[in-house]
């Protein structure tokens, strides 16, 4: 019993291999090169698109991926310490409050600005988005006529009383939405269209944006939130749960006013305290090269943010749509009075 | 005179530790005096009061969930010959190996509105059952967290009133009165104890109550940080929590007061029911066992069976290694401390300050732990090196777990330390033995099976631990559960399954040790 016990770390050491720890670099680098990357994005597709990136340049990738907030801590506690080179995250707002911290540098390539549009990346060059979601409508093809919406205002209309489905407002999707009504409508309007889907919502707020698209399955509402990946993945799924949502769904892409439809970005920028510039600056070169760009796309169902880049089959199915040109600073900006609005909503 | 001065360099080291440890919640706590917080007066009018109000709810519903459960279970385990009762005594505690998160989102797709048993139901019944809302939540964290209360329970009914009970029992008590007028009374020091773990768990999760959407204090917190982008009213809330915590702690404390404290350290005897009891004794756990673990787990295996194929096997057994590594090292520290503490505590004058604040760690989120810990790291961190030494080491990570788990360690080893007759302590310091010698010859030994119990305990909270591991981390370093986050996080559950089935698997290893080393004793 007692030896067992003291086996068990033992045991533990010897089959876990010490881990590399952020290994402090030399002024000049020696030896292998490589990037030190914090990331919020945990898919698979990212990992496959670092190791294409490793195996064309020699460059290792090292990854800690966590949350956006306790990254951007972390960079801070580091200081001019902080090993990471890029910082990735799945929100604009983020890589706005990173930069106002001063946690990113302004990093000039051509190549990032010919592949990234200009309302997609910093103005000054302190990030880059390098993929797209937009946040759309879903709806029961079979009880919902398409051309009834065109605009997310149109879901606070009676007509949809228990009819939407949106998960809660603790999520940065809908903070990021709400963000940028405000920036295109004022704070009264945005608070009026969040009272409204209030007042029409199917449920309580639960569950991920995947769940309201079951639940849309399972005739529980008839139009719901949801961010278009999600849309993606669930046509692209085989898993029997998901088979009755797949059949029903349609896909609108409303327009903010007349502004568009609302997306946000997943994107980059080069850390403040960057030891390894040049890589860092090669790797977000690599993401927004047609090759990366095309991965995103296919394997994570994202829409790409270099134009021409063909987009998954299943969006195509879904059509094109208009996005919405609002530079996407102001989300980041305007995420705190998007949050109190949703308090002041009873948005859950 | 020698001997004074190395006890009281002996108790300040101890201090100092328990300081350390307190470290990252004294963060939390001084907030107001080093972190702004501009959006207090809006999280004061619209999030505090309705947090509080699902806070208490909550972990109402969850409490009087996990008592239902784990009392009655325990009692006829200790108090009854019927069938399969050996094997229900240890498999009662399996759902302790389900991390809370991972319970709630597969109860989800069992029983939330487009769950598989919900639909089936309405299909069938015309009845459709929906867990997704704050009272199922409590039902769902009750099913999962009652071993807190089963195991200290269990251990009471088994050794700490066998002589009570045969006297009740002469005088005519029995069934039911004897469980509720003797045998609950004389176990409620123990049943609190259990429930004090229990209530920290559930105020300080994260992933189970933003995907149900509960607003407790957990998400306020959050909400203030990321959402509000105002970390300071996000530790104020935390500091609301710890008092919470504090006031349970105070509960836990006055329960003790008129608690018997003289145990008598021989196993109650069990009673042979009538055939019919004791089927219906059985009926009754297998239906706990079925429904708190059985469900789950079938639904995950029949996912992982799935998806089996889709895994990097060789990433999983790397995963599989850092988390057992984690898990034992987290456990022999934490217990290593823990026992210092105890010292500490029975051979103080006065109770420790620092101890007790070390303490409630554990109702603290992970996340907030995690940046209080960065917090007083970062300025060595940022000083004169190549690089940070602290952030982003094992060596912190393992820091941040003590803090997190050390309640886990101690409440063990201090109920078990109560059980002890002061008079042994006595009599060997009129013989001249010192406190320490005292310690280790007399209390220690007599503590181990609690010592090695609480190991286990830490060992399995750290297997199931998520946003400590994924901040704190080395780069290139995964766990089982960071693993599952990788999936679970972006709502691809079928995948994740894998990863969580392993986290089950690894957790019932020291869950299986730590039977062993209670049916010992109870047995």
């Amino acid at each position: 019993m007692n030896r067992s016990l003291f086996l068990m770390p033992a045991l533990a050491l010897a089959c876990g291999d010490p881990a590399p720890s952020p290994t402090p670099e030399p002024a000049v680098p020696v030896g292998p090169r490589e990037v030190n990357v914090y990331t919020h994005r945990h898919y698979d597709t990212d990992k496959v698109l670092f190791d294409a990136f490793s195996a064309k340049t020699g460059i290792t990738v090292n990854v800690i991926m966590a949350d956006d907030d306790e990254v951007l801590e972390r960079m801070a506690q580091e200081g001019a310490n902080s090993p990471c080179d890029v910082l990735i995250t799945a929100d604009a707002g983020r890589l706005g409050l990173a930069k106002s911290r001063g946690l990113l540098q302004a990093s000039t390539s051509k190549l990032l600005q010919a592949n990234v549009p200009s309302s997609l990346r910093d103005p000054e060059g302190y990030w880059y988005g390098l993929t797209m979601r937009a946040r759309v409508i879903a709806y029961n093809k079979e009880k919902v006529e398409p051309g009834s919406i065109s605009t997310y205002a149109d879901l606070t209309k009676p007509q949809w009383k228990g009819k939407v489905l949106v998960r809660s407002s603790e999520n940065v999707y809908n903070q990021s939405l709400l963000a940028a009504m405000i920036a295109h409508d004022g704070p009264e309007a945005a608070k009026a269209w969040a009272q409204g889907i209030v007042k029409n919502m199917a449920r309580a707020p639960q569950g991920g944006d995947t769940d309201q698209l079951l639940a849309l399955g399972e005739g529980i509402g008839t139009v719901a939130i949801a961010n278009s990946y999600y849309i993606g993945k669930l046509m692209a799924s085989d898993e029997p749960e998901k088979q009755k949502a797949k059949a029903v769904i349609g896909v609108i892409f409303p327009s903010i006013g007349v502004h568009g439809t609302h997306v946000n970005i997943s994107g980059g920028g080069v850390a403040k305290h960057a030891k390894h510039v040049e890589e860092a600056i090669a790797l977000l070169e690599f993401l927004s090269s047609d090759e990366a760009q095309t991965g995103f796309a296919e394997g994570n169902k994202e829409y790409p943010v270099k134009p021409g880049i063909a987009v998954a089959k299943e969006l195509e199915a879904f059509g094109t749509f208009q996005r919405d040109s609002l530079n996407l600073e102001a989300l980041g900006r305007l995420n705190a009075d998007a949050v109190k609005l949703f308090d002041e909503a009873g948005w859950r | 005179m020698v001997s004074a001065m190395r006890a009281r360099a002996g108790r300040s080291a101890i201090s100092l530790l328990a300081i350390l440890l307190a470290g990252p919640l004294l963060v939390v706590l001084t907030s107001p005096l080093h972190t702004a917080a501009p959006e207090w007066s809006h999280v004061l009018t619209n999030l505090l009061p309705v947090q509080t109000g699902e806070t208490l709810l909550l972990l109402a519903i969850a409490l009087v969930t996990a008592l239902l459960i784990a009392v009655p279970t325990a009692w006829v385990v200790t108090m009854f010959e019927f069938p399969g009762r050996r094997v229900f005594g240890w498999a009662l505690v399996l759902p302790l190996a389900l991390p809370t998160y991972i319970a709630a989102y597969t109860w989800a797709a069992l029983l939330g509105p487009t769950g598989s048993i919900s639909i089936w139901c309405a299909e069938h019944i015309g009845l459709k059952p929906n867990v997704l809302n704050l009272g199922g939540l409590g039902i769902v964290l009750g099913l999962v967290l009652y071993p807190y209360i089963y195991l200290p329970a269990r251990a009471m009914f088994a050794r700490g009133m066998s002589v009570q009970i045969e006297a009740a029992r002469t005088l005519g008590a029995s069934g039911f009165s004897l469980f509720m007028r003797v045998a609950v009374p004389l176990a409620r020091p123990a049943i609190t104890a259990g429930a004090l773990l229990l209530s920290m768990e559930v105020l300080n999760d994260y992933g189970a109550v933003k995907y149900y959407g509960v607003r407790t204090l957990t998400t306020g917190m959050f909400r203030s940080w990321g959402g509000l982008r105002d970390l300071g009213s996000g530790l104020r809330i935390g500091i609301v929590l710890l008092v919470l915590v504090a006031v349970l702690l105070w509960i836990e404390h006055r329960s003790r007061r008129h608690a018997s404290t003289a145990t008598d350290q021989l196993p109650t005897k069990r009673s042979l029911p009538s055939a019919g009891s004791r089927w219906i004794i059985f009926a009754g756990c297998a239906s706990v066992l079925l429904v708190a673990a059985g469900l789950p787990l079938w639904k995950i295996i029949g996912d992982a069976i799935v998806v089996w194929n889709m895994n990097d096997h060789g990433a999983l057994v790397n995963a599989l290694g850092h988390t057992a590594m984690l898990a034992s090292c987290a456990a022999i520290i934490t217990l290593l401390i823990a026992t210092l503490f105890t010292f500490r505590e029975r051979h103080g004058r006065r109770s420790d300050m620092a101890i007790r604040a070390a303490n409630l760690g554990y109702a603290i989120p992970g996340a907030v732990i995690a940046l209080g810990t960065m917090v007083l790291a970062g300025p060595l961190d940022r000083s004169n090196w190549t690089g940070p030494v602290l952030i982003g080491s094992i060596g912190l990570l393992l820091y941040a777990y003590c803090v997190r788990f050390l309640a886990v360690g101690t409440q063990p080893l201090f109920g078990a330390l109560r059980s002890q007759p002061r008079t042994l302590d006595e009599a060997a310091l009129m013989l001249g033995a010192s406190n320490w010698r005292i310690f280790r010859r007399i209390n220690l030994p007599l503590l181990r099976p609690a010592v090695l119990a609480a190991a286990m305990l830490v060992a399995v909270d750290v297997i199931k631990e998520l946003p400590l591991t994924l901040i704190l981390r080395p780069f290139n370093f995964e766990t089982l559960s960071t693993s599952t986050y990788r999936f679970a996080g972006i709502e691809q559950l079928r995948e994740a399954s894998v990863p969580a089935l392993l986290i089950v698997l690894c957790a019932m290893l020291p869950l299986f040790f730590l039977e062993r080393l209670l049916g010992r004793t109870e047995r």
